[in-house]
């Protein structure tokens, strides 16, 4: 139609959801995706030696949505307006949607947690270990009887209700990152319902290689018994059986959706481009592929590779990474686009808030280390059954 | 206020969250209630016709709408692109005036999550509240004709509301005032007998990624396909 055009003047627009964005999308997603793969897991296994593993993915969780609107803050020019969304909200705009959807998040999670951690902390505060004024705080002073499994076993409805209600927000939440992208109209790379399902599989393989990484790690930092460690270990090695699926299941989603794409008109095989040989391919095939899926597959494709510490964490981290661009990848490159012009958008550099970001991942990553070491994270060994 | 109190059960405690939500429900609602109310059917449907054949490329209408609205440097609420196609001796100059659309189904408007994005019922032109906005992107993202811009100034969402301060005064938008070949006709298309209706009528009308049903309420006439949506083929063929 237009291939003789010789020459053409425009406004240039930029990328306006930059890094921030992608790692606020990432982070939901990974948090949402832990505490699901956890839960499922623990449905499976039905063992009282998986509870750490269980607050592991419930606690760190918790930690990362508590802190992910300040990455959205940031982003925004008036902050300080942010809470209008709460009363004057609009009811097809995704953002006032996930104004409602993640702070409910964040509460089932705080709930949810409450409850893994309550009979510890009551045992906590009778046999007088570090921490037990602020437990008894939060226990508002009422201390039952019975050793933790005893209280556990009393606990075990709201516990269960709390486990419900996250099941249901996690998804939601997924469903919210998913819309946020897909409800861009003339945006042809992100607007259609496969973006649902590509953060659905991108918090699968990203949640289950934060476990493995976290889990091992917090192996590593917190001694544990001989038999506790074994089995601990046996989790962890089905952890990587878990992220070899996701992992299939994130190439089989991305296939079909880079096949939808060709479908798509110009546009589409546009959108298509930008992965496979435009300005993104670069981040597409070595950070997204290569790194975070075909790396990670290598390495817990064996049992021996999978009860391998060091080769793990390499998995865990290398599929967070990649599934970091994979988001980063819709997001920015459905902006490079350009829509009436000819030349890719460009995206400015953003210093300030790409130092932000990591930043509040570093301050992340040692809250979870420093909780290890502060929360009863395991079932104490001496426990008095009467208070 | 025993309710409040330690022995609180959880029926109660539900029955008191479930109070707790239709209340701050329905005051939500009734915030809102007044913008429900007033979006019933505008009495003027305020709208653009670009004849491209008048337009010379002047781009007086860039500067008019810039100087009339403060617009900051780089940003802009209304310009002029511009295709050259074909190799000599057989080269066309195409342009095409750009403004905001004021869809009649907006997706800026349909994405704003405060509401800072708001149409004014009586004549259904699109505004950007700069009080409520939050400087978000959203709106800037889901806009499919690239027409708005976070102001550098201000912070906020910022788009052509065409020229509100003017057409409520009687005037026409700046733009269309400076405009040399009066390629710009402005008016109300609910009136039969103004300009802008006539011409509709006259003319077969073009618009931009019409098929997204955003209802543009800019139209073209006359203009040249590839500058209206262009062929994305070129790009991956670089």
């Amino acid at each position: 139609m237009n291939g003789s055009i010789q020459w053409i003047s425009w406004v240039k627009h930029g990328v306006v959801f930059g890094y921030l964005i992608a790692m606020y999308m990432f982070l939901i997603s990974m948090a949402v995706g832990a505490h699901l793969v956890t839960l499922f897991a623990k449905a499976y296994y039905r063992d009282e030696d998986f509870l750490p593993l269980e607050k592991v993915g419930t606690f760190l969780p918790l930690l990362i949505l508590l802190l992910m609107p300040f990455l959205l803050l940031v982003d925004m020019t008036h902050p300080e307006r942010s809470y209008t969304m709460y009363y004057h909200w609009n009811w097809t705009a995704t953002v006032a949607w996930g104004a409602y959807i993640m702070p409910l998040c964040v509460i089932s999670y705080a709930l949810h947690s409450f409850y893994l951690f309550r009979p510890e902390m009551m045992v906590a505060v009778r046999e007088g270990r570090p921490g037990a004024g602020f437990y008894r705080v939060l226990l508002r002073d009422r201390i039952e009887a019975g050793s933790a499994a005893e209280i556990r076993q009393r606990q075990q409805k709201a516990e269960r209700l709390w486990a419900n209600l996250t099941i249901v927000f996690s998804f939601l939440a997924l469903i919210y990152v998913g819309m946020r992208l897909s409800a861009f109209k003339g945006r042809v790379m992100v607007h259609s319902l496969a973006m649902v399902f590509i953060f659905m599989s991108l918090a699968a393989s990203s949640g289950t290689g934060f476990m493995i990484l976290l889990g091992r790690l917090k192996t590593a930092i917190v001694p544990l018994t001989q038999p506790a460690l074994i089995k601990r270990n046996r989790f962890l090695v089905d952890f990587g059986v878990i992220l070899k699926y996701a992992l299939v299941a994130q190439l089989v989603i991305w296939v079909l959706y880079l096949i939808q794409l060709n479908f798509t008109g110009t546009g589409g095989k546009l959108a298509a481009y930008i992965f496979l040989g435009g300005p993104r391919a670069m981040q597409f095939w070595i950070l997204q592929v290569a790194i975070g899926l075909i790396l990670p597959f290598a390495l817990v494709l064996f049992q021996s590779l999978r009860e391998n510490s060091l080769a793990s964490l390499v998995a865990g981290a290398a599929t967070m990474l990649g599934v970091f661009f994979a988001v980063a990848n819709l997001s920015i490159g459905s902006q490079l686009i350009p829509l009436t012009h000819l030349e890719w958008e460009k995206m400015a550099p953003e210093p300030f808030r790409t130092a932000f970001g990591i930043i509040v991942m570093v301050i992340l990553f040692l809250l979870f280390l420093a909780s290890y070491k502060i929360l009863p994270y395991e079932t104490p060994v001496s426990q008095k059954s009467e208070a | 206020m025993k309710k409040l109190g330690k022995d609180m059960d959880r029926r109660e405690f539900l029955r008191g969250l479930g109070t707790t939500a239709a209340a701050l429900g329905a005051g939500a609602v009734l915030i809102q209630a007044g913008d429900l109310v007033q979006a019933a059917t505008p009495l003027k449907k305020y709208s653009m016709v670009i004849d491209t054949n008048r337009c010379i490329g002047c781009h007086g209408c860039t500067i008019a709408c810039k100087s009339e609205n403060n617009v900051p440097e780089g940003v802009f609420r209304s310009w002029v692109k511009q295709i050259i196609k074909g190799k000599y001796p057989h080269v066309k100059n195409h342009l095409l005036p750009r403004l905001c659309n004021n869809c009649e189904d907006a997706p800026c408007l349909n994405d704003c999550p405060t509401g800072a994005t708001y149409r004014t019922p009586e004549d259904g032109v699109v505004h950007v509240n700069r009080d409520k906005c939050v400087g978000c992107h959203t709106c800037v993202l889901a806009c499919p004709y690239n027409s708005r811009f976070i102001n550098p100034l201000t912070g906020t969402a910022d788009k052509c509301d065409f020229c509100y301060h003017r057409i409520t005064k009687g005037l026409e938008p700046a733009c269309v005032d400076a405009c040399t070949g009066r390629a710009r006709i402005f008016g109300d298309l609910n009136d039969p007998q103004s300009e802008v209706s006539l011409y509709l009528s006259k003319y077969p009308v073009q618009g931009l990624r019409t098929y997204l049903d955003t209802k543009p309420k800019v139209h073209y006439v006359y203009a040249d396909e590839a500058i209206l949506d262009l062929d994305y083929s070129f790009l991956s063929r670089r």
